[in-house]
């Protein structure tokens, strides 16, 4: 009776869908706030990654909502998964090779996360997705040891210090140019590492917060207890 | 609608959106509703995406891009970025709260944790649990109602 | 007026700041928030009692629209944007904890602004996918509210209002989608101009469809709300009526900002009418049938919330004026009644005798019940009042139809809520605890505040009136966002 009616719903859906789908032009999008920012960006903004522009320039305040969404989802699991207890043993540790490799990578990750994040106005990258390899690279670090668990007061002051820097750069925009996350800087040539104005900073900002936040979440994850058989 | 590329990437869009939806209605175990959702949220992710498509353009990115191609819309891309993000982090959330659930019931079928859940919710309220949908009706007798199944408690 | 982005970004900054801050001096931790908030109200009033009531716009980020993204700041907005920081300190958790629990209490905190800053932020957007981002902060921050008592069948309704929400968030991303497929761009402004020309076709509606089930899982709109009863049953009493008031508005205001101004013409409000009255009917009935206080009063802000959506689906400044005078009664009713709750968690029947251990609470609950089902002179009474005569107005079927439902629910209402008034006056040998000072404190100034609006009712009523004439053109909207489009005025608005 209950899958039937999962069915009857999911089906109703489906054809709706598709008799949508079936109305818009493929391939041919509007393209009207779009095909403006394409021509404008590289003026206004600097950024060769247009994307990067259009994340940290003019849709600043959504990367800043997300960035809180991710705050928010890792405090309350925080909340919601507690401590560990002092007298629970952890895991054991991972062999020789989990461990070796872990050891090995860790360096790797680090260059490869910031090499993405200091890169991302110039190509595909950014703060996001450095800032997840920078959580890989600490993690690996707890899943071959899980004794030494990264310290967690250590995470969250990295944390908050790299979010009130994000906010901290879209503030002194609002006191000194009048308008929040206005890039502030001068551009520079465009293609430069050094370019785009203060979008670098805000990546750096971005992937630091992002790195330690999925690191913490992770540890936060793998130090909970096993139920009691 | 002629088959092409774009339209097999709609189909193939809308049709994980439904595997999710399908999984999230039918409900039968918490882990694989989540599991649903992200199916879910991948489909949309790529339905947005496919709203900026532009045959034959290519990525957004001056000095990479040759001369003279058109390039797609960068805005979807944006609030996909955002949107895998959000999905990230309601997942981590869902599965930190599965695990506190089944250190609580030791369950995760949903319907046995409906009924744990009513049993534990009046308890505390001390109102009685609301009837069962399967009592037989007349004044038949009934048979003996087995105890509460014990279900590991621990919750820190 | 560029600062009104501050009382958005400053309680960001703060949970932001909260954790390491907490280490360092746990005392400084707990005064950050409301202290942050204290600004926050403080800047909107300042704009609230500016000489000039004009809409205006603030471009985030020095980018003009519709590249950018706008605040769009009128009297209602600025309406929920006062309540927002206002209701976050009257629910705040005051009690000063334990000094183990440093970490654990300054998370609460870091959660309760996260959800007062994406609040702001959906009063006073006006970009699509912000709103989208911003609606979504409020659930995640609420997800991790609402897990807060840490039990078990808290976890479980914890887990399945995610799940829930998750999924309508999924569906308001595809309603997202599809308008951005057909206009190409984000920015309410924009839709609403392109809107006569490209969002007529069922394409458009099944957009409007998508977004109004999807931000309607937090109005606890009807196909969508079955978390409701779930959630506050087991969450503490003051998120509870954190959500049942102040987040269910902003959510509602958001499905009014997309009907007024993007979905005029069209039979968006059709299919908003049809549900609310699905919604109303659902939820008080249910309310009639509960048995714990909590759930009791959780069900009927479902019916209230149908109502809301019902009185916004009327066409025209009437309909926002009737919705707003609804959704500001429930805001005031249900946060002092969920404070009531707090000590009066348990079964309706152990609650028998409450008068004489807490006379206050019990007049205060009779008074508070009376409003809720539209006894005259008080201000539900004018409320409801202004529903049945917009939907009489409008005299199609269904209008009809939910002038009856709103009238049999009314009856029932009636029903359940004297006869919860009475148990509280029987004798018993039990009575329940008494409240706490707070509690107590916080339905009384609600108490107070509504028997001022009753005899000062037609101030407050020109004033709404004001406020919803201004936040019904859909012009004046688009003007302000664009001010240098010509053709705009041509363009022939609401009635």
């Amino acid at each position: 009776m209950r899958n039937l009616a999962a069915i009857l719903f999911t089906g109703g859906l489906g054809f709706l869908l598709l008799v949508i789908a079936s109305q818009l032009d493929f391939g041919q999008p509007p393209m009207r706030v779009g095909q403006e920012i394409l021509n404008v960006a590289a003026g206004e903004v600097g950024a060769a990654n247009i994307v990067t522009s259009v994340l940290l320039a003019y849709r600043g305040i959504d990367t800043l909502g997300e960035l809180s969404i991710l705050f928010a989802a890792a405090i309350a699991a925080g909340l919601v998964l507690g401590h560990r207890r002092a007298d629970v043993p952890a895991d054991p540790d991972g062999g020789f090779i989990l461990r070796a490799g872990a050891d090995l990578l860790f360096p790797l990750l680090l260059v490869v996360g910031f090499y993405i994040i200091l890169h991302g106005h110039l190509t595909p990258g950014g703060g996001f997705q450095g800032g997840v390899i920078l959580a890989a690279a600490f993690f690996i670090g707890v899943l071959a040891r899980p004794r030494e668990g990264l310290n967690h007061a250590v995470i969250s002051v990295i944390e908050g210090l790299a979010g009130a820097g994000f906010i901290g750069v879209g503030l002194w925009a609002l006191f000194a140019d009048g308008a929040f996350l206005k890039p502030m800087l001068d551009q520079g040539t465009l293609g430069d590492l050094v370019s785009a104005g203060t979008l670098p900073l805000l990546s750096l900002a971005l992937g630091i917060k992002v790195g330690a936040e999925l690191a913490g979440l992770m540890t936060s994850l793998s130090d909970t207890e096993a139920p009691e058989q | 609608m002629e088959l092409n590329f774009v339209t097999i990437l709609y189909v193939g869009a809308i049709g994980l959106l439904l595997i999710g939806a399908m999984g999230l209605v039918m409900g039968n175990n918490l882990f694989r509703m989540v599991l649903a959702l992200v199916l879910a949220e991948a489909g949309v992710n790529l339905l947005l995406i496919l709203a900026g498509y532009r045959g034959d353009a290519t990525a957004p990115i001056l000095g990479i891009a040759p001369a003279g191609v058109q390039m797609v819309d960068p805005v979807p891309q944006v609030l996909v970025l955002t949107a895998i993000v959000i999905g990230v982090g309601v997942q981590a959330l869902a599965v930190a709260v599965l695990i506190r659930v089944f250190r609580a019931y030791g369950t995760l079928d949903a319907r046995e944790l409906k009924t744990l859940f009513e049993f534990d919710v009046a308890a505390e309220k001390g109102t009685e649990p609301p009837g069962s949908t399967q009592a037989p009706a007349g004044g038949r007798p009934l048979s003996p109602v087995p105890p509460r199944p014990q279900a590991d408690e621990a919750s820190s | 007026m560029n600062n009104v982005i501050l009382p958005v970004i400053l309680p960001l900054l703060a949970a932001f700041l909260m954790l390491p801050v907490a280490r360092l001096s746990a005392v400084v931790a707990r005064l950050l928030g409301p202290l942050v908030l204290l600004i926050g109200l403080v800047l909107l009033l300042q704009l609230w009692f500016a000489p000039e009531a004009e809409p205006f716009m603030v471009a985030l980020g020095g980018f003009a629209p519709p590249l950018g993204i706008v605040f769009y700041v009128d009297q209602l907005a600025l309406i929920f944007a006062m309540a927002v920081p206002l209701f976050t300190l009257v629910f705040w958790n005051w009690s000063p904890g334990s000094d183990q629990d440093a970490q654990g209490m300054a998370r609460q905190d870091a959660l309760m602004l996260l959800l007062a800053a994406s609040a702001t932020g959906l009063a006073l957007s006006g970009d699509l996918f912000n709103i989208y981002v911003f609606y979504e902060l409020m659930s995640v921050a609420s997800f991790g509210l609402v897990a807060l008592t840490g039990t078990g069948p808290a976890q479980v309704a914890t887990v399945r209002y995610l799940l829930l929400s998750a999924f309508g968030s999924v569906l308001a991303l595809v309603g997202i989608a599809i308008l951005y497929t057909q206009t190409g761009t984000l920015n309410l402004a924009q839709l609403g101009q392109l809107a006569p020309t490209a969002l007529q076709g069922p394409a458009g509606l099944a957009a409007f469809a998508f977004m109004l089930i999807g931000f309607g899982v937090k109005a606890e709109l009807f196909p969508v709300n079955t978390w409701v009863p779930e959630v506050y049953a087991t969450a503490p009493a003051r998120i509870a009526g954190l959500l049942a008031g102040l987040i269910s508005k902003l959510a509602v205001l958001v499905v009014v900002r997309l009907l007024v101004v993007v979905y005029q013409d069209t039979g968006a409000a059709q299919l908003m009418l049809v549900l609310g009255t699905l919604t109303v009917l659902f939820g008080e009935f249910a309310a009639w049938r509960a048995r714990d206080f909590p759930r009791m009063i959780g069900f009927s802000s479902i019916g209230q919330l149908g109502i809301v959506f019902i009185a916004f689906s009327i066409p025209g400044p009437w309909g926002v004026l009737a919705g707003l005078a609804v959704a500001l009664h429930h805001l005031l009713i249900k946060s002092a009644l969920f404070s009531l709750a707090n000590r009066w968690s348990g079964s309706l029947e152990g609650l028998a005798g409450g008068a004489k251990s807490a006379p206050i609470a019990a007049g205060l609950f009779v008074l508070l019940a009376l409003s809720l089902i539209g006894v005259p002179p008080l201000p539900g009474f004018w409320t409801k009042i202004l529903v049945l005569v917009g939907l009489a107005q409008e005299g199609a079927a269904l209008h009809i139809s939910a002038l009856a439902a709103i009238l049999l629910v009314t009856a029932i209402e009636a029903n359940y809520l004297f006869r919860f008034a009475i148990k509280l006056y029987r004798k018993s040998d039990q009575p329940p605890a008494p409240h706490r000072t707070l509690d107590i404190g916080a339905a009384a100034l609600i108490g107070i505040a509504v028997v001022v609006v009753t005899v000062q009712i037609d101030p407050v009523g020109d004033k709404l009136r004001a406020v919803a004439r201004q936040a019904a053109d859909r012009t004046t909207y688009i003007t302000t966002v664009f001010p240098s489009e010509p053709g705009i005025a041509a363009r022939e608005d609401s009635r």
